[in-house]
């Protein structure tokens, strides 16, 4: 155990076991309707650090990724149970201000979603809400700050007034993440960020996503075990609802202690 | 044979032909060396049959039209020159003449008919007719006995070519069809040509409809302008044909348009103001607020409402709202001056407004609602992901999204507030005010285009053919709505794809 951790230190980008923990999840359940869709998962997430979700379709994590900022209240039937913390906060407590939370756990969805506004309006939007900016200026200072840091500034800073719906897209992806950084999050949520993209565009978001590690806590749904190799630090596989292992990326690539994962990561099944 | 039984033949022929078809394209399939027919047995089957049927219909339709046409005018030529040398009216009086002489012949039984020659006089014949309660117009003339005979003879002559022609074609076709069979006929292929050919024809249908209702309205409107100066008409304050004298020309009332447009627009923009925000609002608590059950229940009460025939609410606004608002004016009116005296009369524009809006929130509410839901849910999910409120989210980013179609649905609404009428007679009455006062009545376009056609006045006056200008002008007036309403789907489309 101790060697392989050693292993992994040396080849790069590994967990940090200094680094705190960001959100802490117990027991956590859900059912949609009559069906359970996870079936108790406990997974500590670590701050600035970048935690994959893997898993074959159906396995439940995307439905755990939504936990995490209450995206499945907009889902009916969808009733969520055990215990989820944020700096130690339970984000299911009654008392908790949804949009407060999910200003703080931002998310960016599977299919780039912009909305039918200007590249600058689509960026603006969540400071605009939120009343991050007091001025003009301060606004496009945030805009500009966070089309930067998601790669995309040089590419759109002569046509910030065009429609975000017009970009490419992986632009259009980078414009959500650039979004989504606007309201200073403290975790982005990103649901196969790279599923709708070409091998280019994806290869950009990668690169971003290993940037942003640095000022903020990411936890990534992928389909593919590369991304999930190159981006991350820690890796959670699930199966049937159920959490088969969780460890270090290094380990869980190169010497998973599941079956399942082993079986996932060799395309056995999924 | 009576059409009727000749569509049966030809049906009947276009059976047979698809079963030898079917038979036929069966044997190629079962044929030996493993090669496939292109088309399956069906296809064969459905190309005989069109083949069979479809020319066949077409020249019958054609020779239904076209016959007594050109019998008419063969007929005509023969008339004698003093009635040519009348008016159109009168040629067309005396042809109606031969015409019903000529069908009272057929129903008279054989041995009557024979008794009767081209110099047989006219009186006898109408005495006979009348036996068998035929009535025959006093202004028969002897000259006209002959002519029925000839129209009579080339009738029967014409059916009978037609018969012949249209069976013989069916056979044909059916014939043709049937021979062309093959292992490489793409008769799949044709199939679709045929079906396409269908489609179109229905759709053509549609538009040749309304083009036909153009024209029936553009040559009464032109003949109303060629009588009253459309200065007159379109500019006119005063509306009052009915105090004209009919037969009097020179002086046949005024119609002046601007009151029946002012009350129109009016009743219409009232309506909508009340109308628009109930719906809208209606529409975003469906699609965003309710829960699945709620909806499943709301949606349908709503359109519920959409189903009440106007009329009914013309009632309602005639024995309930029209009486409520005026004791309800009279009671403000006693409590602040004292004098009980009501404000707002039982007919007025306020009524009519109020009442075609509870007519147009179902369909505002409904219309919006399913633009609404289709805006994509991923919109929805990035705005909420953002900590946006669920309202926020409706108000910066669904609303936004669906403007084009809610827009575009709203001029359908106005459409149909601008058309409305039975809730206007019932609700503001028929007087044509020009007044800014919703308290007051008003009348509009469609209430006088009904007042108008309704009256027992000459239909060649202009009293009766101002109706077909005001409907064209109406028809003008929603189309524009209707193009105005796409231009914009357009627009924002192009904008947000």
């Amino acid at each position: 155990m101790m060697e392989n951790l050693q292993a992994s230190f040396n080849k790069g980008p590994s967990v940090d076991s200094s680094k705190p923990i960001k959100m802490k999840t117990k027991d956590v359940t859900v059912h949609y309707g009559q069906k359970q869709a996870l079936n108790g998962i406990t997974l500590n997430i670590p701050e600035n650090q970048v935690t994959a979700l893997i898993g074959p379709s159906g396995c439940g994590k995307s439905t755990y990724l939504r936990c995490l900022n209450r995206m499945n209240d907009t889902i009916d039937s969808a009733k969520v149970a055990g215990e989820i913390l944020l700096d130690g906060e339970d984000v299911y407590d009654p008392d908790i201000d949804v949009v407060e939370l999910r200003a703080r756990v931002g998310m960016v969805f599977q299919k780039p979603n912009p909305f039918p506004k200007s590249i600058y309006d689509n960026v603006a939007y969540g400071p605009k809400i939120h009343g991050l900016a007091h001025s003009k200026q301060e606004l496009d200072e945030v805009v500009h700050t966070s089309l930067r840091r998601a790669g995309l500034y040089k590419e759109v800073h002569d046509r910030l007034d065009e429609p975000g719906t017009g970009l490419s897209g992986g632009q259009q992806q980078r414009l959500c993440i650039a979004r989504a950084i606007a309201v200073s999050p403290e975790v982005i949520l990103m649901d196969e960020p790279c599923s709708a993209l070409d091998p280019i565009a994806t290869a950009t978001v990668e690169e971003l996503i290993d940037e942003l590690r640095e000022n903020y806590t990411i936890v990534i749904v992928t389909h593919s075990m590369q991304q999930a190799a190159r981006v991350s630090q820690l890796t959670a596989m699930f199966h049937l609802g159920d959490l088969a292992e969780v460890g270090p990326t290094e380990k869980m690539f190169s010497n998973p202690g599941d079956k399942r994962t082993q079986d996932y990561i060799t395309g056995r099944f999924g | 044979m009576s059409t009727f039984t000749i569509i049966i033949v030809v049906l009947a022929i276009g059976l047979v032909g698809a079963f030898f078809g079917y038979r036929q394209g069966k044997v190629l399939t079962a044929s030996e060396n493993g090669v496939r027919p292109h088309s399956r047995p069906v296809y064969h089957a459905s190309y005989v049959a069109s083949l069979a049927v479809i020319p066949a219909l077409l020249l019958l339709a054609v020779w239904l039209i076209a016959s007594p046409i050109f019998i008419a005018s063969d007929v005509r030529a023969s008339f004698p020159e003093g009635v040519l040398a009348q008016s159109q009216l009168t040629e067309d009086l005396a042809y109606g003449i031969v015409e019903s002489l000529g069908t009272g012949l057929q129903v008279l039984p054989d041995d009557e008919r024979e008794t009767i020659t081209e110099t047989t006089p006219v009186k006898d014949i109408s005495a006979l007719l009348r036996e068998r309660g035929v009535p025959i117009a006093s202004a028969s003339a002897d000259w006209m006995v002959p002519l029925a005979l000839q129209l009579n003879g080339m009738q029967f002559w014409s059916r009978l070519a037609m018969t012949v022609a249209v069976i013989a074609l069916s056979v044909f076709g059916a014939f043709w069809g049937y021979r062309q069979i093959a292992m490489r006929l793409r008769s799949r292929n044709k199939v679709e040509g045929i079906i396409k050919g269908a489609l179109i024809v229905a759709s053509s249908i549609a538009i040749l409809t309304t083009v036909g209702i153009v024209f029936s309205m553009l040559f009464e409107t032109i003949d109303f302008f060629s009588r009253i100066s459309p200065v007159d008409f379109f500019f006119g304050t005063v509306w009052e044909p009915r105090f004209s004298n009919v037969g009097s020309s020179g002086n046949a009332g005024s119609f002046g348009f601007i009151p029946l447009l002012a009350g129109t627009l009016y009743i219409g923009a009232v309506a909508m103001l009340i109308a628009v925000p109930i719906g809208l609002f209606a529409a975003i608590y469906m699609a965003e607020y309710a829960s699945r059950r709620t909806r499943s229940v709301v949606k349908p009460l709503l359109e519920v409402l959409a189903g009440i025939p106007t009329i009914v609410y013309g009632f309602f606004a005639l024995v309930t709202v029209g009486p409520f608002l005026r004791d309800l004016s009279a009671q403000i009116n006693g409590l602040v001056t004292g004098d009980y005296a009501s404000f707002i009369q039982a007919q007025s524009v306020l009524t009519a407004g109020l009442v075609m809006a509870i007519m147009l929130i179902p369909f505002v509410s409904s219309l919006s609602d399913d633009i609404i839901t289709s805006v994509p849910g991923s919109l929805r999910d990035g705005s909420l992901g953002l900590g946006a409120t669920r309202s926020e989210t409706i108000k910066r980013v669904i609303l936004p999204a669906a403007l084009p179609g809610i827009v575009s649905a709203l001029l359908l609404t106005a459409s149909r507030a601008i058309g409305e009428t039975m809730i206007v007679v019932l609700a503001a009455g028929v007087a044509a005010n020009l007044t800014i006062d919703p308290l007051e009545p008003m009348t509009t376009i469609t209430v006088k285009i009904v007042a108008q056609l309704t009256g027992d006045l000459e239909f060649n006056s202009p009293q009766t053919l101002v109706a077909f200008a005001l409907g064209m002008t109406l028809f003008v007036i929603t189309l524009a709505l209707n193009v105005y309403a796409l231009y914009i789907v357009r627009k924002y489309k192009e904008q947000y794809e």
